[in-house]
């Protein structure tokens, strides 16, 4: 009697953990034949990036007629997930999406190398870096993403600033911000950090203003001194920013997709720090603001001697897997999907500040023209040189620190310890 | 003589063999289908992640996840949703209760409180991510009565209690139609009885309906608390993302975190053991449960 009882319980608990999402190897190889060749995105499902994915196709198909390419739109929420699982049973696509940045770097390893396929258009693009690992590239950049700061130059207007002349330091700026509040009621930044993704943009979009030149220059190559007064000024304004109600209410519970997006466009909020492509940018803005009432501003100068720039990196690109049949077939398939005029075609429609910085962007606004102007001068953004583990842990973080459960000191040195350990 | 005596040694190990024949394919199916797959995963939790995949790291895994705060804190929400199960549990029998004693308008509230059950978590989560926003229709009723605003799925100390409650909204008719059944059974010449003598409400809950319900009881007590150990996952996905601060974790949460966001399957698979181990231990209290109630018969 105990022994069926233990076997009924050892079957109840085996039935409702075996689900749960423990990989394995299973060693056999992709079936894919070199005539076919499979694309994993979540990018191709889109009405918006039809045109692109037309004009990548017909260009590939001219010059390899007889392979077929076949695009899988994977859902977004479970995209890592889905590929994670392909690769660990040796089922990974041929060529793939990635964000830039952790991501493709914690994955460089199923991934081939590109760097002989696409010596060409190393200058035509920009952005590589968020697809490079130790001097290797590996996947070829699409789109750019990037945190400019965009304000609304009607509540500018309405609190008698100047909408052409946004503060160049970060005292103008919060005094800029009391009078919008006082005036407007709208609070400076909208916030959004139910996910722990705004702390990243803040991160990003302010560093350039508080770190000096040599210290953001040192971060980027990993040299990250922890121990800086002006890494611990950015984590000391997060909370500042809280404490003083410079964001929104209720940043906590808010979330940066999509919701926060609407207290900006709605006048709700004077700034976000947002992104450059794909979503939460210039265009979408653009459906609710009028884009000339849309302004992009470089971050307010904290620190003395620092040179605020526009912090973007490589936003989307594809990649090849190691194990394709044949690497040069699947790499000119990439150079296809980047080629300027799949490029040109993914910029007109879906609202993307592309890697292709031959593109002139002029026709879609003051905001994409101010980004544009900007992309040579900026660099790589600060949380993409970060691990996915310390940003997760610098999530939590920010959060402790806007509910004030945990101190400035506290969250850096976990940050050093996490960033030490990788 | 000799042929017979063969025939019926035959007989006999035929009949002895047919059991097993039978019940081969099923034993096959969950040998095959799941605790195969179950020892993999086992066997690959003691492998590592990125660099060392595939190569044996011994305890690693599970030495990180004891050093690993987040872990501890999805396991002791586990507990905090241990806690709060008599509260799962004595809502609907409370509110089934009221429909069997034909409250006014009960044949309402017998459709009505099921109505939840239909829904999706996550059509339920993202209708109460709405309802609970901070500038949401919530905090403004509370503000028209001069409450102060309440961030119920920003405050880390509250977090996770919105959640629970938005999951026993969502599930508590099911507990319901299980306690409407077992009314069913209920001897009405006790109530009579009870009522004849003058009993109050309070006192014939205590004295007459919980005791003749107790096997109901039980079993929505086990299926209640497996519902709320297995089936949070999407709830919490829409509702927090496991935030704020981490404080609406569940293991579950955890594992699907660490597998798919920060590219740890090992690391996935050796939470998926512990987390397989606790509903061990949860299964066989089950079981002892049930079969002290099977008992009492």
């Amino acid at each position: 009697m105990k022994h069926r009882a233990l076997w009924s319980a050892l079957m109840v608990a085996a039935l409702a953990v075996a689900g749960c999402g423990s990989a394995t190897r299973t060693g056999s190889p992709s079936g894919d034949s070199q005539r076919k060749l499979v694309v994993w995105d979540w990018k191709s499902g889109e009405p918006a990036a039809a045109a692109y994915v037309e004009k990548a196709k017909a260009d590939f198909a001219q010059r390899h007629p007889g392979v077929t390419v076949e695009f899988v739109a994977q859902p977004y929420d479970q995209y890592y997930t889905l590929l994670g699982t392909a690769s660990q049973s040796d089922k990974a696509p041929d060529v793939m999406l990635f964000n830039g940045g952790g991501q493709i770097r914690d994955r460089a390893g199923t991934l081939l190398p590109l760097d002989r396929y696409v010596a060409e258009d190393r200058s035509r693009l920009a952005g590589w870096e968020a697809f490079s690992e130790d001097g290797k590239v590996y996947a070829a950049p699409v789109t750019l993403q990037g945190h400019p700061i965009y304000y609304n130059k009607t509540l500018y207007e309405a609190a008698g600033l100047d909408p052409a002349d946004p503060p160049k330091t970060w005292n103008e700026f919060v005094s800029g911000c009391a009078a919008i509040k006082k005036t407007t009621g709208a609070a400076c930044f909208a916030l959004g950090n139910k996910e722990g993704f705004g702390i990243q943009f803040f991160l990003s979009g302010l560093g350039s203003g508080i770190l000096t030149p040599r210290e953001y220059d040192d971060w980027i190559a990993g040299k990250r001194d922890w121990t800086s007064p002006h890494v611990r000024r950015i984590f000391e304004l997060w909370k500042d920013a809280g404490d003083k109600g410079l964001n929104n209410r209720g940043a906590n519970s808010t979330a940066m997709f999509t919701d926060i997006f609407t207290v900006f466009e709605t006048g709700k909020a004077a700034h976000i720090i947002g992104l450059m492509s794909d979503i939460g940018h210039w265009k979408d803005f653009g459906e609710f603001l009028p884009p000339e009432k849309i302004g992009v501003m470089r971050a307010p100068v904290v620190t003395d001697g620092a040179t605020p720039s526009l912090p973007y990196d490589g936003g989307i690109g594809y990649a090849v897997a190691k194990g394709t049949k044949d690497p040069a077939l699947a790499a000119d398939l990439v150079r296809a999907l980047t080629s300027t005029d799949a490029l040109t075609a993914f910029y007109a429609e879906a609202g993307a500040i592309t890697s292709d910085t031959t593109i002139d962007v002029s026709r879609a606004g003051p905001a994409a023209t101010a980004i544009a102007s900007e992309i040579r001068t900026g660099r790589p953004a600060l949380h993409v040189a970060l691990s996915s583990k310390t940003l997760d842990l610098m999530g939590r973080l920010s959060q402790q620190l806007l509910s004030g459960s945990a101190t400035v000191d506290e969250a850096v040195e976990q940050l050093a310890a996490s960033d030490r350990t990788g | 003589m000799k042929r017979r005596a063969r025939t019926a040694a035959g007989t006999v190990r035929a009949e002895r063999l047919a059991p097993y024949v039978l019940v081969a394919p099923a034993v096959l199916i969950i040998v095959a289908l799941r605790l195969w797959p179950l020892a993999l995963g086992v066997n690959f939790s003691f492998t590592g992640d990125g660099e060392f995949n595939g190569t044996f790291v011994g305890p690693g895994n599970y030495l990180e996840l004891a050093g690993d705060p987040l872990f501890h804190l999805s396991l002791r929400n586990v507990g905090l949703l241990v806690l709060l199960l008599p509260l799962a549990v004595a809502i609907p029998g409370l509110l089934a209760t009221f429909i069997y004693l034909r409250v006014p308008g009960h044949r309402v509230y017998r459709s009505v409180y099921f109505f939840p059950a239909v829904l999706s978590p996550v059509i339920v989560g993202a209708i109460f991510n709405l309802m609970l926003g901070y500038e949401g229709p919530l905090n403004s009723a509370l503000a028209a009565i001069g409450a102060g605003p309440v961030d119920w799925l920003g405050d880390p100390g509250i977090a996770m209690f919105t959640v629970v409650g938005v999951h026993i909204w969502a599930t508590f008719g099911m507990a319901l139609v299980v306690f409407l059944a077992g009314f069913s059974t209920l001897d009405a010449s006790l109530l009579d009885a009870a009522r004849v003598d003058g009993a109050s409400l309070r006192r014939t809950i205590w004295h007459v309906i919980i005791p003749s319900l107790t096997r109901t009881i039980q079993f929505v007590f086990v299926t209640t608390m497996i519902g709320m150990l297995t089936s949070m996952f999407g709830l919490l996905f829409v509702m927090t993302s496991g935030g704020p601060e981490g404080s609406t974790y569940l293991p579950e949460y955890y594992i699907w975190h660490q597998q798919g966001q920060m590219n740890r399957p090992a690391l996935a698979s050796a939470a998926s053991t512990v987390l397989f181990v606790v509903m061990l231990v949860v299964g066989l209290l089950q079981i002892t449960l049930l079969r002290r109630a099977g008992r009492q018969d």
